[in-house]
């Protein structure tokens, strides 16, 4: 192998989230068994499926605010399983909320020097923030308070928050459930802006199964507790079984 | 208010104030000659003292019951130091009261700070309770029930600092050094501590390591508890048990929350007040906790930032009224009306 | 060895009075999300009443412990849904909420009954002797009377649609609600079952140990002791460590004396908050 495949390699690895076998209960309740998922630098991966199916759990799992049930995590090969919280964000694994979630009485200036702050950026992550404030049409309301935002902007700040770590996985919660049509594509927008400029690997949970066409070249179905089928979004989608899982959900997305 | 970038660790208006009203009190002595107002002064400079050590935690949302078992541990060690160890220099024994009730805290906040708010609050409040009981277990080194009695007056320099008056500068000192803590922290780690205020889940999702803010927070909170304790033995010249009571927590927590828990001035306005009026109107320790009651029942339903929340809300109401009626076009200031306005959250 | 018996038996007592007290406590906390700071106010607040019952209206003992649990139940219905209520989703508000509420209940019972020990007696006297040992009555009907409420109150909550209802809110609020249920009008009810409980326990226990205004403060502590070994939240949790506390409490102060015992409990405490800061049942509570 060549120096170049070598550094591709190791760059690779750097970036690489693998699950495997991660199983939750809560108590008596089991929310899903065996969930396996490997996400490399760059890929974007879909996770589907019909509300209650642990969707949201997978993804507080896998950015350290719960801790699962058996199975293991691993960051760039080395293992991040039992680590906090807020290590596996300074590390890279940042998630955004599926509610708007923001530091409400702080204006949206305010916001994203904290997220910067807090996970130790430096300066120039400015110079790619304010083109995505001037771009989402953020950039005129910097010194309004985040609250009094529409709600479509407030999700677009959230999901500004998370960006400004400069993540190596981007874990998104339905991001973008109750924003209006157009408004949707401003999703796209920024999962492609993320990916150019960090470099880094996408998993969506969404409802939204345009969207999940447009982005994801590959998704995961949960259901019933296990991961149902996993493949390109066409394929996937036109199984009989996820139909059949997911009969009624699909009317929801067109919100 | 203003809404521009936050300033990083310069202090506030508020933290200004404070430190400012708290080196007038040194005038009092200059100015009067009754003991009554010098007593009422040396309580009042003493609960600012431990108010700022209930004031530190609530900017993160917490809080503590733990103020008079810090208090006791840094008044007992004082006490200890000045009785047994012959120490009576001012400096060296604040120090000490700071230092040691701190030191105490390191540990039982790294373990305790970790879990969720709701377990430091239980875990602080059964502490003063340990406290207590080690105070009356303990006769060898505490003195059991009868406490510590007769300490030698503190010195500073050489100079005996015996008289009243002496004793209330000492109480002024020991209040400033507080408020310079408390205004430096404060500003330092404002942007941290509003963020785990206000939203601690997302400021850890963007790689906040909380609970050292938190331990930070508490160990401080110790300390001033500690300076309120060395304060509070130095007015008595004993360290009692009574003096440290698990009950009395509860009027450090009202005096910060009735004075209003959004900025330092809150914890002065509220002490001043309070022991003022509890003085002047000769009520009984245990009757004026039923006030306290009230109090802090009005306070959380209808005027979150305290007396000073419902002043400022009064001055700005006084502001808009004033410039609609001269006809001038109000100012479009962000802020927003009061009463139900999460601005009272803000610091100044 | 009688005296390791007669101790267990004390344990035993102690135990069945602190569950109930810890039951009341852990159900608020976790079916609301509220710290119940007055919950010892409702404990004294039952005795008194239990007290004013039978030495002002000359009512029988029976009556007037039954009428403090009203009245305490009462009480917590109104306070939670006129005042916390309105503050409900926020943990410190509703926690200065009830800490406000008890500064007044312990003022106003000193106020209406002054601050000395009331003469409060357990109306049956005598001791029972069998195996060498004696065994107060009362202690005896008390502990028989909690077993029984602590049966009841197990009954509700994994019998009835009310108590699973109750259950389903303390697992999940959104989802709960999303299925239907009313935390609106459940809340004030387990509130009311809760306070209800600790001026139970306050009416039949303060006959026999004593009865003042302050002494809400102690059975406040013993309570936070008992929820953070068993677990926030966790009623298995509050039972099984209520029965350990008092039996830690009974044999320290049989074998240790004075309030050693308390000292060796806090510790215990303490290195449970290390080892397993969930406590015995409690669920994750991985925060900071």
């Amino acid at each position: 192998m060549t120096q170049a495949t070598h550094a591709a390699n190791r760059a690779a690895a750097d970036g690489e989230l693998r699950v495997e076998k991660i199983s939750k209960r809560f108590g008596g309740l089991k929310v899903f068994d065996d969930i396996n998922l490997t996400l490399a630098p760059g890929d974007i991966l879909g996770v589907i499926g019909p509300n209650g199916a642990g969707k949201t759990t997978l993804i507080n799992i896998i950015c350290g605010k719960l801790a699962p049930t058996h199975g293991r995590i691993f960051l760039g090969g080395e293992e991040v399983t039992a680590k906090p919280f807020h290590s596996l964000s300074r590390m890279g694994v940042v998630r955004s909320f599926q509610q708007t979630n923001t530091f409400r009485t702080a204006t949206v200036r305010e916001n994203l020097a904290r997220a910067v702050r807090f996970s130790g950026g430096s300066a120039d992550v400015w110079r790619r923030l304010d083109e995505l404030l001037a771009r989402f049409g953020l950039a005129e309301r910097q010194d309004e308070q985040s609250d009094k935002l529409p709600y479509g902007q407030q999700k677009m700040l959230g999901l500004l928050l998370a960006y400004s770590t400069s993540p190596k996985v981007l874990l998104l919660d339905e991001p973008a459930a109750g924003l209006e049509g157009r408004e949707r594509t401003r999703v796209d927008d920024f999962v492609q802006h993320a990916r150019a400029d960090l470099g880094c690997s996408v998993l969506i949970v969404e409802h939204d199964m345009d969207l999940i066409r447009r982005l994801c070249p590959r998704i995961i179905v949960l259901d019933a507790g296990r991961s149902l089928a996993e493949g390109p979004p066409a394929e996937v989608l036109s199984r009989r079984d996820v139909i059949d899982a997911y009969v009624g959900a699909i009317d929801e997305e067109d919100a | 208010m203003e809404r521009t970038a936050p300033r990083v660790g310069k202090p506030g208006p508020g933290e200004i104030a404070s430190v400012v009203v708290l080196a007038l009190a040194f005038a009092v002595p200059f100015i009067s000659e009754s003991p009554l107002v010098y007593s009422i002064t040396n309580q009042i400079l003493i609960a600012i003292t431990a108010a700022f050590s209930v004031y530190i935690m609530l900017r993160m949302d917490l809080l503590t019951f733990a103020v008079p078992s810090f208090m006791a541990i840094g008044g007992y060690t004082v006490a200890l130091a000045a009785l047994k160890g012959g120490v009576t220099d001012t400096l060296l024994l604040a120090a000490l009261a700071f230092s040691v009730p701190a030191l105490v805290a390191l540990p039982l906040g790294a373990l305790v700070l970790r879990l969720r708010g709701v377990y430091f609050v239980l875990v602080t409040f059964v502490l003063t309770e340990i406290v207590q009981l080690l105070l009356f277990e303990t006769p060898g080194l505490t003195g059991g029930s009868n406490g510590l009695v007769g300490m030698p007056a503190t010195t500073l320099f050489g100079l005996s600092l015996a008289d009243n008056r002496a004793v209330l500068f000492v109480a002024a000192g020991l209040a400033l050094a507080a408020a310079l803590i408390t205004a430096g922290v404060t500003s330092y780690f404002r942007q941290h501590f509003a963020a785990i205020e206000e939203n601690e889940v997302l400021a850890q999702s963007l790689g906040l390591v909380v609970w050292r803010y938190k331990v930070l927070g508490f160990v401080v909170a110790a300390g001033l508890a500690g300076l309120a304790g060395f304060s509070l033995v130095n007015m008595l010249l004993t360290a009692h048990p009574t003096s440290f009571s698990p009950i009395s927590s509860v009027n450090y927590i009202g005096y910060t929350i009735i004075g209003g828990r959004s900025s330092m001035l809150g914890p002065i306005v509220g002490s001043t007040l309070l022991v003022w009026a509890t003085n002047i109107f000769a009520i009984r320790g245990e009757y004026s906790q039923g006030l306290f009651g009230v109090l802090i029942i009005v306070v959380v339903l209808l005027a979150r930032g305290g007396l000073l929340g419902a002043v400022r809300s009064l001055l700005l109401w006084v502001q808009t009224v004033r410039a609609r009626a001269s006809g001038t076009a109000p100012t479009s200031s962000p802020t927003v009306a009061p009463k139900s306005s999460p601005t009272t959250r803000v610091a100044p | 060895m009688e005296g390791f018996v007669a101790a267990g038996l004390i344990g035993v007592s102690l135990g069945a009075q602190y569950a109930l007290l810890a039951l009341g406590f852990t159900l608020i906390f976790g079916i609301l999300g509220v710290v119940n700071f007055a919950h010892g106010g409702f404990y004294v607040l039952g005795g008194y009443v239990a007290y004013a019952a039978v030495h002002h209206l000359g009512a029988p003992y029976p009556v007037a412990v039954i009428a403090a649990a009203l009245v305490t139940a009462a009480t917590g219905y109104a306070f939670e849904l006129f005042l916390v209520e309105r503050r409900i989703d926020d943990h410190l508000a509703t926690l200065m909420l009830t800490l406000g509420l008890y500064l007044v209940m312990s003022t106003g019972v000193l106020v209406v009954f002054g601050p000395e020990s009331p003469q409060f007696a357990f109306p049956i006297t005598g001791t029972l002797r069998g195996w060498g040992l004696y065994v107060p009555i009362a202690n005896l009907i008390v502990l028989l009377v909690c077993l029984l409420a602590i049966g009841a109150v197990y009954a509700l909550m994994y019998r009835t649609d009310f108590g699973r209802a109750l259950r389903a809110l303390a697992d999940d609020r959104q989802v709960a609600t999303a299925q239907g249920l009313r935390p609106r009008l459940l809340f004030p009810l387990a509130f009311a079952l809760a306070t209800g409980l600790a001026g139970l326990t306050g009416a039949l226990v303060t006959p026999i140990l004593s009865l003042a205004p302050h002494l809400g403060d102690p059975v406040l502590a013993t309570s936070f002791l008992i929820v953070i070994l068993g677990g926030l939240g966790s009623i298995g949790g509050a039972t099984t460590a209520a029965f350990i506390v008092g039996m830690v409490e009974a044999y320290s102060s049989v074998y240790l004396g004075g309030s050693k015992g308390a000292l060796v409990l806090f510790v215990l405490v303490l290195v449970i908050l290390v080892v397993r800061p969930s406590g015995l049942f409690g669920r994750e509570v991985r925060g900071a």
